[in-house]
């Protein structure tokens, strides 16, 4: 029988991996479509609201764009916010990672992979989003280096392409790994995953830097033409992530058998505490400086808080998103709130929400209100776009479900690779 | 997410059924999950049919491995420039003939506008629609005809929806296109390159690499980009068959467009199509590069500006007043 | 095994980077210039002129429903000067439907009362009808300046008269002699607004 630990001296070999690889896909193929009736619920709705959101983008290649509400004016909407959003998501899902490796917190080490699984499934959304935004998706080929042409280093959106998948390619490889080491029975070796590890905390900052910098660098949009946007990004990344994971991490402690102690939600949210605060620091100092200056860079900051004229089909959203954030803020203020879910939890939601608005509407919209020629025209999402983002926020909950639900299991260690002794 | 039935320790492949339930109980979770697995497959094959269909009525094999314009040879060029010929007349009904027209050695475009002479008919915009083959549904045009107020260059408060006899003596016109920037920010954002300034200066699309990812119209600070949105319609009467594959060639859906100073014209010495329609002559066009021509004149003896000139763009589109 | 993969991938990266290298004699007309010469022949640039003497049209009609027209000459040849009129109105016969509208000044500003068949320049010097431009130009110097210098008049054809002719349109095209102010038109081709576009109002102010 295999020993139970390896070492440099006895390292299994290629043929022992072909097969005991094998059968871990099988026990994740088992995990992942057998649970209670719970389950299998909400992945048949799931996958409903997916399947609606597929035709309509089936629709939406064979008609052209012309289904969504996006025009010449407004040429970016729904997709590229909720894009924006879910880069930030995908970044601060590795939020835990920092305080687990660098400060050594014990209780964080096991519920880490929580937010890395959550990295994998944003971004598997991103790139969906990406897709569902382009004219012809049948060209993606010609986004690929030496197949088709790729003009990286000046576009930004190379850049993109590259932090996206690298990341996505990095949170595989160490979630891949550390639970097929958890279903052989072994110790991970240190050297294939604390690299990656502290690799993956530079490239999550950077995969936010650089989709802000795809806004600021243009000139011609004013509204994101400020140097605040990545610093502002990475805040609220760190306070929409750790504030769903809160959420999922009460969930996995009621509905699975993982031991989440309360070292991890404590330290998610002194982490909050302060990213949410600088986020709205940030905010205000943004609307500052457009109001207190006037003239026609504020155009788009005055349409975003007070409408224009009859155009205000985003002020509410704004009033409602920085209610929820303040109020949010207050929430997270109160002494010992950790142990105080009620309250955690009614704030975790509010952030996201808010940010969910801030980072999508809040940011893509105004981009082109008014547009470069000073004309007004309103930007609503169609029908057609409501579904195709449901349908990629539901493909993105299926994914992470059965990360989770193929990754918990192996990691209490309730299943295993290990043979029987 | 419940806790699955432990099997003391056995992985699934072991062979050994030790789980309790039992085999049968096994074999009827399978032929579930294989049933369900198959109704899955089928239900998404039907919710992306009209892909499917769309695909097989708009897309060759040809067309999706076509590299990109510089990349291809004269052969290979040809044979696609005979192909669009062939979907014009299929899609269309149209004979029209696609050239290649390349720039002249020497030359290197400028526009200018007077703006004390224009009186904002907008027949430019018109020519420009009808001699590019613009989708007609839309009334698309590169040019887009602004309405100022007279002591303000604020284009906050320009109109580009007036509708009363022109020119109206408290406003001036301010026709906008494409500015052939020097520095375009659409060419630095392009992240396949299906966008580039060639030699004369023109700016160009390749219609059949665009991704129309739209990020080339998010960058222009002047409005000069528009999309597809779907398919264009244009009667076959009207369309203009002399075309190229650079410029005025029917665009499919989902990419990107934009003026090319009429490249199929004056890459032949002619002039654009909206010089040829403005009725008062405010528009100047020819060659920067040769100190005898019109533009050269316009720039040496007019005190010329450009739009937004402190963001760098360098455009070569310039405007004047007379007085 | 870990150097065998290092080894593949790096084999694939110098392959796609020499394929470019190899091909880089291939014939891309996507790369290169024109091989036209346009030549050293300069294409004339044709003005449309004004037609040879002026005529006026009578109202009346022939036996073929032409309209009569009658030479200047006809009536001016038997009829003293009136170096005061300056408009059709203040005339007993014929021209009272003339607008004037040219800086208040007398017909025989420009006519010349010695041939009513051409005009006069201001040192009273003859000016036929197709050369009416040197007339406009006595006056309208840097308009005439403008022109010259292909910023001011339509013109259609060629920017490069290597290449091709070109088509001028005259001043009387566009700016009618006597009333030459470039008259009102109704714009075309309006552009359609889109979904949510707020089109402003006639006086500038904008709404839904």
């Amino acid at each position: 029988m295999n020993s139970t630990i390896t070492n440099a001296e006895n390292p299994h070999d290629a043929k022992f991996h072909a097969t005991s690889y094998l059968k871990f896909l099988r026990l994740a193929f088992r995990l992942a479509t057998e649970g209670t009736w719970t389950f299998y619920v909400w992945m048949f709705v799931l996958s409903c609201v997916f399947l609606v959101g597929a035709h309509a983008w089936a629709t939406q290649v064979a008609q052209g764009m012309i289904v969504t509400a996006m025009t010449d004016h407004v040429s970016w909407g729904l997709y590229i916010a909720n894009f924006t959003f879910l880069v930030g998501l995908a970044a601060g899902g590795v939020m835990m990672v920092i305080p687990a490796y660098i400060y050594h917190d014990n209780d964080m080490h096991d519920t880490v992979i929580i937010g890395e699984l959550l990295a994998i499934a944003s971004i598997v959304m991103c790139l969906m989003f990406v897709v569902a935004d382009l004219g012809r998706p049948d060209r993606f080929w010609h986004m690929m280096p030496f197949i088709g042409k790729f003009n990286w280093p000046i576009s930004m959106l190379t850049w993109d392409v590259i932090v996206l998948n690298g990341y996505l390619l990095l949170n595989l490889h160490i979630c891949g790994y550390m639970l097929y080491k958890r279903f052989l029975g072994e110790t991970p070796d240190r050297r294939w995953y604390v690299p990656f590890v502290f690799l993956s905390i530079a490239w999550a900052i950077s995969i936010h830097t650089v989709t802000a910098f795809l806004y600021c660098g243009l000139g011609g949009r004013p509204f994101w033409n400020t140097a605040l946007m990545a610093p502002r990004f990475l805040t609220s990344a760190f306070v929409a992530g750790p504030a769903f994971i809160i959420v999922v991490l009460q969930l996995i402690r009621r509905m699975t058998q993982m031991k989440v102690g309360p070292g991890s939600i404590q330290t998610l949210v002194a982490i909050m505490r302060i990213t949410i605060l600088i986020d709205l620091l940030m905010l205000g100092s943004e609307v500052f400086t457009a109001l207190y200056t006037g003239g026609a860079h504020s155009t788009a900051i005055r349409y975003l808080f007070f409408g224009h004229g009859d155009l205000n089909a985003l002020v509410p959203w704004t009033w409602v998103s920085l209610a929820f954030m303040v109020t949010a803020a207050v929430l997270l203020m109160r002494p010992k709130v950790h142990e105080h879910l009620k309250v955690l939890d009614v704030a975790c939601v509010l952030a996201f929400v808010g940010i969910w608005i801030e980072k999508g509407m809040g940011l893509i919209i105004p981009g082109f209100v008014p547009s470069t020629l000073h004309e007004w025209v309103e930007y609503i999402p169609s029908a057609a776009e409501w579904k195709i983002m449901a349908g990629i926020w539901a493909a993105g909950l299926i994914v992470y479900t059965l990360l989770l639900k193929v990754a918990i299991p192996v990691f209490t260690g309730n299943v295993s690779g290990r043979r029987a002794k | 997410m419940e806790n699955q039935p432990t099997s003391g320790g056995c992985g699934s492949g072991c062979g050994c059924h030790s789980d309790p339930g039992g085999q049968a109980d096994a074999t009827r979770r399978n032929l579930l999950k294989a049933a369900g697995v198959t109704l899955g497959a089928a239900a998404f094959a039907k919710a992306i049919s009209p892909i499917v269909n769309w695909s097989r009525e708009n897309l060759s094999v040809d067309e999706f491995l076509q590299q990109h314009y510089r990349e291809l040879d004269k052969e290979q060029l040809a044979a696609v420039m005979k192909r669009l010929e062939q979907d014009a007349k299929k899609n269309y009904g149209a004979d029209v003939t696609i050239s290649d027209h390349r720039p002249q050695k020497g030359v290197k475009f400028g526009y200018a506008l007077n703006l004390s002479v224009c009186i904002g008919c907008r027949r430019c915009a018109e020519a420009c629609h009808h001699e590019n083959n613009h989708d007609r549904a839309t009334n698309n045009s590169y040019i887009r005809v602004l309405e100022m107020q007279k002591g303000s260059m604020d284009i906050e408060h320009g109109n580009a929806h007036y509708d009363h006899p022109v020119p109206h003596p408290d406003k001036f016109y301010m026709p906008v296109q494409c500015q052939q920037c020097d520095n375009p920010p659409c060419v630095d954002v392009c992240p396949v390159e299906a966008t580039w300034k060639e030699d004369d200066g023109i700016v160009v699309v390749d219609y059949n690499w665009c991704i129309g990812c739209r990020y080339c119209e998010a960058a222009c600070p002047y409005h000069a980009r528009r999309f597809n949105w779907t398919k264009p319609v244009i009667p076959k009467a009207e369309i203009n068959p002399k075309q190229s594959y650079l410029s005025n060639r029917i665009r499919p859906q989902g990419v990107m467009e934009k003026c090319t100073f009429c490249l199929h014209r004056t890459r032949e010495g002619k002039m654009p199509a909206c010089l040829e329609a403005c009725p008062t002559g405010a528009r100047v066009f020819g060659n920067l590069l040769d100190p005898d021509s019109e533009i050269r004149k316009v720039i040496d003896n007019k005190r010329v500006f450009v739009l937004k000139e402190e963001l760098g763009t360098r455009p070569s589109f310039f405007y004047f007043f007379d007085e | 095994m870990f150097f065998g993969v290092i080894a593949v991938i790096a084999v694939f990266f110098m392959g796609a980077l020499a394929i470019p290298w190899l091909q880089r004699n291939r014939d891309r007309p996507g790369r290169a210039f024109s091989d036209k010469k346009p030549g050293d022949f300069t294409h004339p640039v044709v003005i449309r002129k004004p037609g040879g003497v002026a005529l006026v049209d009578t109202g009346k009609k022939d036996s073929h429903g032409q309209a009569v027209m009658v030479a200047c000459a006809t009536c001016h040849d038997t009829r003293d000067p009136n170096f005061n009129a300056n408009s059709g109105e203040s005339l007993k016969e014929f021209h009272q439907g003339l607008k004037t509208q040219h800086g208040g000044q007398t017909c025989l500003s420009c006519h010349n009362h010695e041939d009513y068949n051409t005009l006069k320049r201001a040192d009273g010097r003859p000016l036929d009808f197709s050369e009416s431009m040197q007339l406009c130009a006595q006056c309208h110097g840097p308009q005439y300046r403008d022109y010259q210098n292909g910023s001011h008049g339509g013109m259609t054809g060629h920017w490069d008269l290597k290449q091709g002719p070109r088509e001028r349109n005259h001043c009387t095209d566009c700016h009618d002699p006597h009333h030459p102010k470039y008259p009102l038109v109704m714009p075309v081709f309006p552009p359609k607004p889109v979904i949510g576009e707020a089109i402003p109002s006639a006086d500038g102010e904008k709404s839904h």
